[in-house]
């Protein structure tokens, strides 16, 4: 039997389909993505409860009360579980693929069933679609697609098509043969029969397609998941590679919801859409009679419930105000070695600014931040009961003077770090004769009389109601207008656009006050009263347990300019974003963290760290390793590490040429010695930190007797014959076959496995866990041997050659540019304990979590970044 | 109504190499023949006229091929071999489109199973036929009301077809091809599926229509009985022939052979028969003679025996101009129904028998 090079074919195919297809594969990415990004922005926008409402009317009128009341409380408990987001990427990943999905799979589906030729045709493919394991198709689709949500798309695409089209088949097939002969006889076009008698009559089995379609699209999530797809599958796959189970059965259960809600909507839909089910439904009601629990509303109802939610969830989309921040990547000098530090905070816009500021800040430092937003008075409960560490935004001694009355005791004060704040009422720039509040009097008809205000609660309002416009005789001319913040500043911000004229409640400071021309009315007779510093409060004791933060807090202080100009940039970044907007701001205001919170020795980053350093690394372990090392320890010393992943020639060439600065893995001096000599004269060595390097057979420690290569003579039988090799064609392949074998008489009795390295540790791992004998070949340094107990068998013939040593190499300039880094490298070295066990973490947490498992490993290695870059 | 419909020796054979077939069917090969080579003969060689507001009714069993007949009539089917003409056009030679466009507006078809729309209100039912034709919504709407008012189903416009009985069903069926105005009216076992009172009912409602619009029929039916109250005309198939075309007098009187005698020997000739089919023709005369009861030769066979009840003499037929063209004698009546005809009564042996027979007279 010959054998059919199937797999070659198919590889040859895909290859020829990258290169020759690239067009339509770039196409379709940009349609699927154009529709997902689409369908995202308009689930992601809404508060998620008012989008829980809408669907909850949605199945109100389509199934009834009961359903809508389950409905809400199922999608609720979605929000409550944090899995709101990725729940609504699912959906969109899932109504993407379907509507897709449809509209590949009717058409087909028609035709098959107009042509029993195209019918045979057609299913051996579905079959062969429904059944071809998900991962098979997975990888060609990141080929062509790359990574994210165009692969997933594509693989829910491919395992829910079948669906759609057998059932469209069916449902024209089924169709009594008479109605559509009855059709005929009355002269209607074959379209015409399609359109009014066929499709109709199929639309209940249609609709249980489009139902599957869902379904299926919904129970692949979890696979797209693998593809770096989104939403709850990439919840369940993490939750499933850390072993969370609570996390994935959380993540599970969003699905579930999904699937269920889906499911009943779409067979309701399918009741409604066809005029069989309409009339078979309404039949049904009226044998039953109104039943509060299975009482629909009238499709204009529900339409107007929908379009209100909409609607309200729209303007709160555009009002939309500060939220709870996200965790920012660690980094930075570690003073705070992940203590925990909880900040509070008022979503006041400067509020929300410092508090994003300092977690931030904290965070480069090493700390792990938990921002809340509170109101004023829980805030301050919280403060006083210490379940919050400080908050940034007491306004002292007016607006909160009730709050520090009642808790002042039990807080500390660590300064104002911005004064003065102010009350005012503000008018844009182009009101020209308008400067006072004094100059307001008799100018009511041109601001139609309307104070616009903020949220009716706030002393503001009753200080601008109580007292400031009596004082200037006002209160009689303007209305003070009760509303929000947010619509305050939309109010603002739609009458600065036109031009017209507008009188609004601020206080300074304000980002408002950076983005737009504004005047703030002079208070000549001091109506407002004096204006308060905001104040960072700590809980007692904070100072006592953690003083090095409470000393840069006291220190702590923000001119109007920065101030504002963070607030215009979270403003900007909108909800959810504050942090990157922080991040960004600090890009701005180099320096910034560091006079924030200064470490010690005085030490703000050295002036060599401002330029981001590209450094190069192979997918080599150790290269991962030690790269993911110096990016954290660096980034802690304020170094910016740019890591890019190379080929070893382009690295040499790119370190030749200086567009890289550094490369961690140079194998010297025998392994890259071609390289090395082309282009030595523009590269410089930073030396050695790790030696010896080595390659070997291994075996593990438990079969005794085999210490050397010419131990292995003879033994044939133990090993069956089997040496496990990596993938053939690497040096060291070569070497064990053409060489080391050879050398040592063993090419007669044992067979050099060609696999791959991954293959090559499986199969040492099963070995390992049966202790049955098993030789690999493996180089040092390597994890496997911090992970196991093996024996490097002794090489005295040298055959596979002297070692090389790993080292540093940089461009040529580099030492001058970076003298500090340059002596921190040279001095830097790594034990094979050190390397063996920093890599067995990496590959624990797997691919993506290079960062995580460097953080941990140096936690467990407290003493490494002062080793590698003392101060 | 000038529509003629004139079905020239058509052929439908289905399956391998039909045309060859024909040839071969066209020399003489039988039906069972052509099956073991993979051909199946549905029709063979059916050749009939349809004067315009006849009702011509196909008659024969299942299998015989005469709904596969019927639906080569409006090109459903084409036919393997023979010709279609229908108000001056051969069928057979038109394309789709003027196929389809003869259907939407000449020719409509009513089905054994109703084939209502169930998506579609008794009225969008009914209008179905306009709605392919292309007419305005107003005018179809009134056109398709006063078609189910014609067939009794005023007021039932909203309903949809499954919350009406089988035989109202059937009248939208109705109401549908009557909608169109079309001239030739195709109906395939049409009332097959109604139970036998409603049956009746449909008949006669058809014959009170057919009074009145006067269409040209086709009526596919496997029941004799039927076919004998509707046909103007009854062509017999059996095995895809047509074995006898003919009234229903000549089906039932003078079969063609043994399968149509076969056929109409349980039919209740009562209700086909006529005075004219069984009178004595040997007596005649200028007038009946008496002033007693006489009966004209389309006196129906009931009413018949009603008068000769009453009468102690043979019942005296005479046409129009009282002129005695006949007599019926009721040895002759009780004969008919008996199957027993022209025979002389054989004298009894004891005269009980003749006192008996006076009481029965007295009674």
């Amino acid at each position: 039997m010959p054998r059919i090079q199937l797999g070659t074919w198919v590889n040859g195919a895909v290859d020829w389909l990258t290169t020759h297809m690239g067009w339509l594969f770039d196409f379709c990415k940009t349609v699927f993505l154009g529709l997902y990004d689409g369908i995202n922005a308009v689930l992601q926008a809404p508060e998620p409860l008012l989008l829980a409402g809408i669907f909850a009317v949605i199945a109100f009128w389509l199934r009834g009360t009961l359903a809508g009341v389950l409905t809400f409380a199922g999608f609720a408990f979605i929000v409550s579980l944090d899995l709101w987001e990725n729940a609504m990427i699912t959906l969109t990943l899932v109504l993407v693929a379907t509507v897709i999905a449809l509209v590949i799979s009717i058409p087909v589906g028609i035709w098959a069933a107009r042509s029993d030729r195209v019918s045979g045709l057609v299913r051996p493919v579905l079959d062969f679609m429904q059944t071809l394991p998900a991962m098979v198709y997975l990888i060609p689709a990141i080929l062509f697609f790359g990574t994210g949500a165009s692969a997933g798309i594509v693989a829910t695409l491919i395992f829910a098509l079948a669906p759609g089209v057998r059932m469209t088949e069916l449902g024209i097939r089924q169709v009594d043969r008479e109605l559509v002969e009855a059709a005929d006889a009355f002269g209607t076009t074959p379209r015409n029969i399609l359109l009014r008698v066929q499709l109709p009559l199929a639309l209940p089995t249609v609709m249980a397609g489009v139902n599957q379609v869902i379904m299926l699209g919904l129970s692949m999530a979890a696979i797209a998941g693998m593809v770096g797809t989104d939403g709850l599958g990439g919840d369940v796959n993490q939750a499933i590679g850390q072993l969370n189970v609570g996390l994935g059965a959380e993540a599970g259960v969003g699905i579930v919801i999904l699937a269920i809600y889906l499911d009943r909507m779409t067979s309701a839909l399918g009741t409604q859409v066809s005029p069989l089910g309409r009339r078979a439904a309404a039949r049904l009601r009226a044998a039953q009679g109104l039943k509060i629990w299975s009482y629909r509303p009238r499709p204009a109802v529900a339409v107007i419930g929908v379009v209100v939610l909409a609607l309200v969830s729209g303007g709160m989309g555009v009002f939309g105000s500060a939220g709870t921040g996200s965790t920012a990547a660690a980094g930075g000098k570690d003073v705070g070695q992940g203590k925990k530090i909880s900040i509070g905070y008022i979503p006041w816009d400067e509020g929300v600014a410092s508090t994003f500021l300092w977690k931030e800040v904290l965070e480069q430092r090493g700390y792990q931040v938990e921002a809340k937003q509170l109101d004023a008075g829980p805030l301050y409960t919280s403060l006083a009961q210490g379940d919050v560490d400080f908050q940034t935004d007491g306004w002292l001694p007016t607006t909160h003077a009730q709050y520090w009355k009642k808790y002042g005791k039990q807080l500390d004060d660590l300064g104002a770090w911005y004064d003065k704040t102010s009350l005012e009422l503000s008018v844009p720039a182009y009101m020209k004769d308008v400067d006072s509040l004094a100059d307001l009097k008799g100018k009511a008809s041109e601001f139609g009389g309307k104070i616009t205000g903020i949220e009716s609660s706030a002393g503001e309002m009753a200080l601008l109601k109580s007292k400031v416009l009596k004082e200037y005789g006002l209160d009689k001319e303007y209305k003070v207008v009760d509303s929000s913040t947010p619509a305050m500043l939309a109010e603002l911000k739609r009458a600065y656009a036109k031009k017209e004229p507008i009188v609004v409640t601020l206080w300074s400071p304000h980002w408002a006050y950076n983005d737009y021309k504004l005047k703030k009315l002079k208070d000549p007779k001091g109506a407002w009263g004096a204006g308060d510093g905001v104040h960072t409060l700590a809980r007692k004791g904070f100072a006592d347990d953690d003083p090095t933060v409470a000393g840069w807090l006291k220190k702590f202080k923000m001119s109007e300019k920065e101030l504002t100009s963070l607030e215009a940039e979270i403003n900007k970044a909108g909800k959810g974003n504050q942090q990157q907007a922080v991040r960004a701001w600090l890009k701005q205001h180099p320096g910034y963290v560091d006079k924030l919170a200064p470490v010690k020795g005085g030490g703000a980053t050295p002036a060599e760290a401002k330029r981001p350093l590209d450094v190069a690394w192979f997918p080599w372990d150790e290269d991962i390793a030690v790269t993911y090392l110096w990016k954290n320890v660096l980034e802690r010393r304020g170094y910016k590490l740019n890591l890019k992943q190379m080929d070893v020639g382009p690295v040499y060439t790119g370190l030749a040429s200086g567009d890289l600065d550094l490369n961690f893995d140079a194998w010297l001096p025998y392994a890259q010695k071609n390289y090395w000599d082309k282009n030595k004269d523009r590269l410089k060595d930073l030396g050695t930190w790790y030696e010896p390097t080595s390659l070997e057979i291994a075996v593990p420690s438990y079969v005794k007797g085999v210490d050397s290569l010419a131990d292995l003579k003879g033994k044939a039988g133990t090993f069956d014959g089997k040496i496990i090799g990596i993938e053939p064609g690497t040096g060291e392949m070569d070497l064990a076959k053409n060489k080391v074998l050879p050398g040592y008489g063993l090419d007669k009795e044992y067979e050099v496995v060609d696999g791959s390295t991954p293959a090559m540790l499986a199969e040492l791992k099963r070995a390992y866990a049966k202790k049955e004998p098993i030789a690999v070949t493996l180089w040092s340094p390597h994890w496997a041997y911090s992970d196991y107990k093996l024996t490097k068998l002794k090489d005295p013939k040298k055959a596979f050659g002297e070692g090389n040593t790993i080292r540093t190499i940089s461009n040529e300039k580099f030492p001058e540019e970076y003298p500090q880094l340059t002596k921190w490298i040279k001095n830097f070295k790594m034990s094979e304990d050190e390397l063996g066990s920093l890599e067995s973490e990496i590959k624990n947490r797997g691919q993506g979590h290079e960062e995580e498992a460097v953080a941990a490993w140096l936690k467990q290695h407290p003493d490494m970044v002062e080793r590698m870059t003392p101060q | 109504m000038s529509a003629r419909l004139q079905a020239e020796s058509l052929y439908k054979v289905f399956g391998r190499r039909p045309d060859q077939a024909v040839e071969r069917l066209r020399a003489g090969a039988g039906r069972e023949e052509l099956r073991a080579e993979g051909a199946t003969a549905a029709v063979i060689d059916a050749s009939f006229t349809v004067e315009p507001g006849q009702i011509f009714v196909v008659m024969g069993l299942s299998g015989s091929g005469k709904s596969t007949l019927l639906r080569m009539l409006n090109g459903l089917l084409e036919p393997t071999a023979g010709h279609v003409r229908f108000d001056g056009q051969d069928l057979t030679t038109l394309g789709d489109r003027e196929l389809r466009a003869v259907r939407s507006k000449k020719i409509s078809m009513v089905f054994q199973h109703f084939a209502l729309f169930p998506h579609r209100s008794v009225r969008e039912n009914a209008a179905y036929g306009l709605e392919v034709q292309g007419v305005p919504r107003a005018e179809r709407v009134r056109r398709a009301d006063e078609a189910l008012a014609l067939c009794g189903l005023a007021g039932w416009e909203k309903s949809w077809p499954d919350e009406l009985s089988g035989g109202m069903q059937q009248r939208v069926g109705l109401a549908r091809a009557l909608a169109t105005d079309a001239d030739l009216l195709l109906m395939d076992e049409s009332f097959s599926a109604l139970d036998p009172l409603i049956r009746r009912d449909m008949q006669d409602q058809l014959l009170e229509l057919q009074q009145k619009l006067k269409k040209t029929i086709v009526f596919i039916t496997h029941d004799l009985n039927e076919a004998m109250r509707l046909g103007d005309r009854i062509a017999v198939m059996r095995d895809g022939e047509i074995v006898q075309i003919g009234t229903a007098q000549d089906i039932l009187l003078r079969p063609e052979n043994d399968y149509v005698a076969s056929f109409t020997q349980d039919v209740d000739r009562s209700r086909v028969l006529t005075t004219g089919e069984l009178m004595d023709t040997s007596v005649t005369g200028d007038d009946p003679g008496c002033h007693c009861e006489t009966a004209t030769a389309d006196t129906p066979f009931t009413e018949l025996c009603a008068i000769s009840a009453r009468l102690s003499h043979p019942v005296s037929v005479v046409d129009a101009d009282n002129k005695l063209i006949g007599v019926v004698p009721r040895q002759r009546l009780v004969g008919f129904l008996g199957d027993e005809q022209d025979t002389t009564p054989e004298p009894c042996d004891s005269p009980r028998d003749a006192g008996g027979e006076k009481v029965t007279a007295r009674a």
